[in-house]
């Protein structure tokens, strides 16, 4: 009771840490009892707490003594299960050498033990306060579309993808992607079609005693329903599910933040693959209620290009739309919600 | 509900700065509380020594009239033992003076000194030295005189002289004597 006394003479300082593959960025707001005083933002090229971070983030705390450090939880070892049961959780995943958090009675979030100290040993000198998933971000910046949507939701980090699919608020698969990890399965992808076209090479000529011709008219018959395609009320009944609002929202906010047209190819790909494979896992596994996506929220943290929308479009028929979202603010976000 | 993995730390008021303030604040009221003590203590011990003080002066007090006392008491021992010692002084003369009163042809064999009075025993070659020689100046010292007489074995006779000076007779000669003064004076008054 008196703790709540002193804090309201005091200013309340949040620090909101987001720690990259190869930058950190730190978002500092200074809070009082009416609201927001002031706020402060800076990158460092460090994964750790480098001694202008600490200078940077000390200079702040010291000016109250109610200052929170929160922390998005970059784990690899990270998800989220579309249950709350205890008995049922093994189903999904194994969370005895995790920690875990159930979101309103309908999903949990979880992470590793070890990554939890790890981050809490790596920021011991300053403290750690909070450590928040960017599944429970995920859920809060899309929390509109989250309760009364079907969809499949994206947080896009540097280096990492969080993604889960979320029908009427219910959690029916969530993913952790990591790039850096699967940027080597890529290489070893081009390094297939690399000895594909070399095989190419040297079969010049084409045995065409190997094509069987009448086999195959058989298979042709199939086209005989590209004709259900006429049927327009069902297109038309695709189309409805569009979300015009959000395509709005979107294109304003690409005035805002424009998104990236170059040099994010190969990045974009690589999301857009990763992304792919987690909806076939998605689809393939029976764990999973399975649902048709047709609408994907992006939440892009990091200023993706055009491509990744343009491939999940056209490589995968979905409606995406795209929101810029700052990592850091939601995380602040995130901290109040907690601290309320 | 809790979003965290972990929880928050415990918030407190003591700021690195804070604790510093606090610190000095309280190492200041102790310095101020311990010299308070102090000085109570001091005060405590002043007020114990004023006491033992007071309580030594009514001793050394009582001491100084314990000695006034014996001083007075030793003093007026030194009177009597002044006394004393003029009287033995005095008796001593007297013994010597009743002494040198004894012829030479007289032998004292005992004398016994009385309150007022002398009893002597001896032996003379006869009566007539006794007489003339002895008994004379006794005599003249005691009012009362009496002497016995009996035979020694080689002729001699063995004598007993019992002396004795009457206080009245003394105090009535004091008295007669004072009345003559009285009437010298008047005499000599009445001449005037």
């Amino acid at each position: 009771m008196f703790s709540k006394f002193y804090e309201s003479f005091y200013l309340k300082v949040l620090v909101n840490i987001v720690i990259g593959p190869t930058k950190t960025i730190v978002y500092i707001e200074m809070l009082n009892k009416s609201g927001l005083v002031n706020s402060f933002e800076e990158a460092f090229d460090t994964k750790y707490l480098s001694t202008e971070m600490y200078e940077f983030i000390h200079n702040y705390t010291k000016e109250s003594p109610y200052f929170y450090i929160s922390i998005l939880d970059n784990s690899l070892s990270q998800g989220a299960i579309p249950t709350c049961s205890k008995h049922k959780t093994g189903y999904f995943h194994d969370l005895s050498a995790s920690e875990y958090k159930c979101y309103k009675d309908q999903w949990t979030y979880y992470t590793a033990k070890t990554d939890v100290y790890a981050i809490e040993k790596v920021y011991e000198k300053i403290g750690v306060d909070f450590i928040f998933s960017p599944f429970l971000i995920l859920a809060n910046f899309f929390k509109d579309k989250v309760e009364t949507h079907l969809a499949m939701f994206i947080l896009v980090e540097e280096g990492t993808l969080s993604l889960s699919i979320f029908d009427n608020a219910k959690l029916l698969y969530s993913d952790h992607l990591d790039m850096n990890i699967e940027i080597e399965s890529d290489d070893l992808i081009i390094d297939d079609h690399e000895l594909e076209d070399m095989e190419l090479e040297e079969d010049d000529s084409i045995d065409l005693d190997d094509i069987d011709t009448i086999d195959d008219i058989d298979e042709l018959d199939d086209f005989g329903d590209i004709a259900d395609l006429d049927s327009i009320d069902e297109l038309d009944e695709f189309d409805e599910t569009k979300d015009v609002e959000e395509e709005l929202a979107a294109s304003e906010d690409e005035e805002d933040f424009p998104i990236q047209d170059t040099d994010g190819l190969n990045e974009d790909y690589q999301r857009f693959s990763l992304i792919q494979s987690s909806v076939n896992n998605f689809y393939q596994s029976e764990k999973f209620e399975s649902e048709f996506i047709e609408n994907v929220y992006v939440g892009d943290g990091v200023g993706v290009s055009s491509d990744l929308k343009k491939y999940l479009e056209e490589e995968m028929f979905l409606n995406v739309y795209v929101r810029h979202v700052d990592l850091a603010v939601e995380l602040c976000e995130i901290t109040k919600m907690e601290l309320s | 509900m809790k979003y965290s993995y972990i929880k928050p730390r415990n918030k407190s008021l003591l700021t690195p700065e804070l604790q510093l303030l606090f610190v000095f604040f309280g190492i200041t009221i102790f310095m101020l509380f311990t010299t308070y003590a102090f000085l109570l203590f001091k005060d405590y011990r002043f007020t114990q020594d004023r006491l033992d003080i007071i309580e030594q002066r009514e001793e050394t007090s009582d001491e100084i009239d314990l000695i006034e006392n014996r001083i007075t008491f030793i003093k007026e021992e030194q009177r009597l033992s002044e006394d004393v010692f003029t009287k033995n002084t005095v008796l001593k003369d007297s013994i010597s003076n009743m002494f040198d009163l004894v012829p030479q042809r007289i032998t004292l064999s005992e004398a016994k000194l009385l309150e007022n009075g002398l009893v002597l025993y001896g032996i003379t070659p006869n009566k007539d030295i006794y007489n003339f020689m002895l008994q004379a100046p006794l005599r003249s010292i005691f009012h009362r005189t009496y002497s016995s007489f009996y035979p020694a074995q080689n002729g001699w006779l063995r004598f007993v002289s019992t002396n004795y000076i009457d206080k009245e007779e003394e105090m009535f000669e004091e008295v007669k004597k004072d009345t003559q003064d009285e009437d010298y004076d008047e005499e000599i008054e009445y001449e005037d």
